[in-house]
């Protein structure tokens, strides 16, 4: 309990230290200005977003392999943060489109694929929920677990492909020229909210074992 | 009894079941047809639409369609007798697909067909690469239709969790599709797709065979 809260304290030192540097000790971008600073906050929760179901197909094989509970609350936590680390990026990313492209949302493929992940998770989630049975919900989702991050990267290019060939990528987010103290900002940001991530899923998975064995504590 | 003819047997059987029915066949062709009359008039049928209209359509088709797969057994408490049987349940997976494929393929022909006339393409002259891309596209999509349609059995409300996996899942199916159709149509280079359709196939076909039996596991 003490590691737990010990690792909890550390996210929330580490998120103040990324807020404080993202947000007055990086400079402005020449040409977005002050809107960068939604960088910070964006590409840490895609990031930590793509983290969770790697771990949801890593605790999903294991579960299916192992058929040991604790995989499956990993599993299970995993994705459920990972649902709303999407979420949040699609959020943020909508939020820093507006004013530095112009539009809340473009057909890009990184987003496509983004929104398709959030679907297939929170379907996953449904699945769980909604089975008769919480073994077979559990089966149910680490199956939807493996074959939706497999199916991933075909997603990804195909979306990819499918623009490219009509258009060119009217607008390329990737081409921002990152100055050493944005990219300590962005990397500070991503340090924190990977730790926040970790104090997350510890707390999850306990929760999800203690409600497993209808515990009290 | 080898694998080969007991997925065979399962497939004849799930065959000669529509057959006599024709319910599934039926009610995914109204859908596929009603969907292409719809996007038709409200888009519009100009020709360079049509590969993506009918994909849409072959989709929303598949999502009501690949339900009734597994539904059949259920209605008559047949899968748990299906399941008894001795020897491996893929097989049970790979006659279950096959019968899907072969009904997914026929209705993409009649769609085409329809395309024809509706839209003004020339779907005449290129008929046989139409339908070679199309079972290409096909095969995946029956392949984990086949996992999800075992997946959704003991979910509640499985009608509406089968368009929400199905859809985000097979979108390089649709996508895939929709650009070898217009590909062919237009007789432009067809790039990377048919690669996009072929690791498709080859990831579900290593993949689903064994999930299903994951799947069909008794509690």
């Amino acid at each position: 309990m003490t590691a737990q809260t010990g690792l909890g304290a550390v996210a929330v030192l580490l998120l103040g230290i990324a807020a404080y540097v993202s947000l007055f000790a990086s400079p402005p971008d020449a040409f977005q200005g002050e809107y960068v600073r939604i960088m910070y906050a964006h590409v840490p929760n895609a990031w930590v977003a793509y983290l969770a179901f790697a771990i949801t197909f890593a605790a999903s094989v294991l579960y299916l392999w192992k058929r040991r509970p604790a995989y499956d609350h990993l599993a299970h936590s995993a994705t459920e943060l990972g649902v709303l680390f999407t979420g949040l990026a699609l959020l943020t990313g909508s939020i820093w489109g507006r004013p530095v492209w112009g539009t809340w949302w473009t057909w890009d493929a990184r987003l496509v694929t983004t929104a398709m992940l959030f679907l297939i998770y929170t379907t996953a989630l449904l699945v769980r929920g909604l089975s008769d049975d919480p073994l077979r919900g559990a089966r149910l989702a680490a199956v939807i677990g493996i074959v939706g991050f497999l199916d991933v990267p075909i997603i990804h290019y195909s979306v990819v492909w499918f623009r490219t060939l009509h258009q060119p990528a009217s607008i390329a987010p990737g081409s921002l020229k990152i100055a050493p103290p944005m990219l300590l900002a962005l990397m500070l940001s991503l340090l924190a909210f990977t730790v926040l991530f970790m104090y997350l899923l510890r707390l999850r998975t306990s929760l999800a074992r203690l409600e497993a064995g209808g515990e009290m504590r | 009894m080898n694998g080969f003819l007991r997925a065979a047997a399962v497939a004849r059987k799930d065959l000669r079941v529509e057959w006599r029915g024709r319910q599934t066949i039926t009610a995914t062709g109204m859908v596929a047809l009603l969907m292409i009359l719809l996007l038709g008039f409200v888009v519009g049928s100009e020709p360079a639409r049509a590969a993506a209209i009918l994909w849409v359509a072959m989709g929303f088709a598949a999502v009501l369609g690949i339900p009734r797969v597994t539904q059949g057994e259920v209605d008559q408490q047949a899968l748990e007798i299906l399941l008894l049987y001795p020897g491996s349940r893929e097989h049970l997976f790979w006659g279950k697909c096959a019968a899907l494929t072969v009904m997914l393929s026929a209705l993409l022909v009649a769609l085409l067909v329809l395309l024809g006339v509706l839209f003004g393409v020339d779907v005449w002259d290129h008929g046989g690469a139409l339908v070679g891309v199309g079972v290409l596209g096909i095969v995946g999509l029956s392949v984990i239709g086949t996992l999800l349609a075992a997946l959704v059995l003991h979910v509640r409300g499985r009608e509406l969790l089968m368009p929400l996996l199905l859809l985000p899942l097979a979108l390089p199916v649709v996508l895939g599709c929709v650009r070898l159709t217009e590909a062919i149509l237009t007789g432009t280079a067809a790039g990377l797709w048919p690669a996009v359709l072929v690791s498709f196939d080859v990831v579900s076909v290593l993949v689903c065979p064994i999930l299903f039996e994951v799947v069909m596991d008794e509690v």
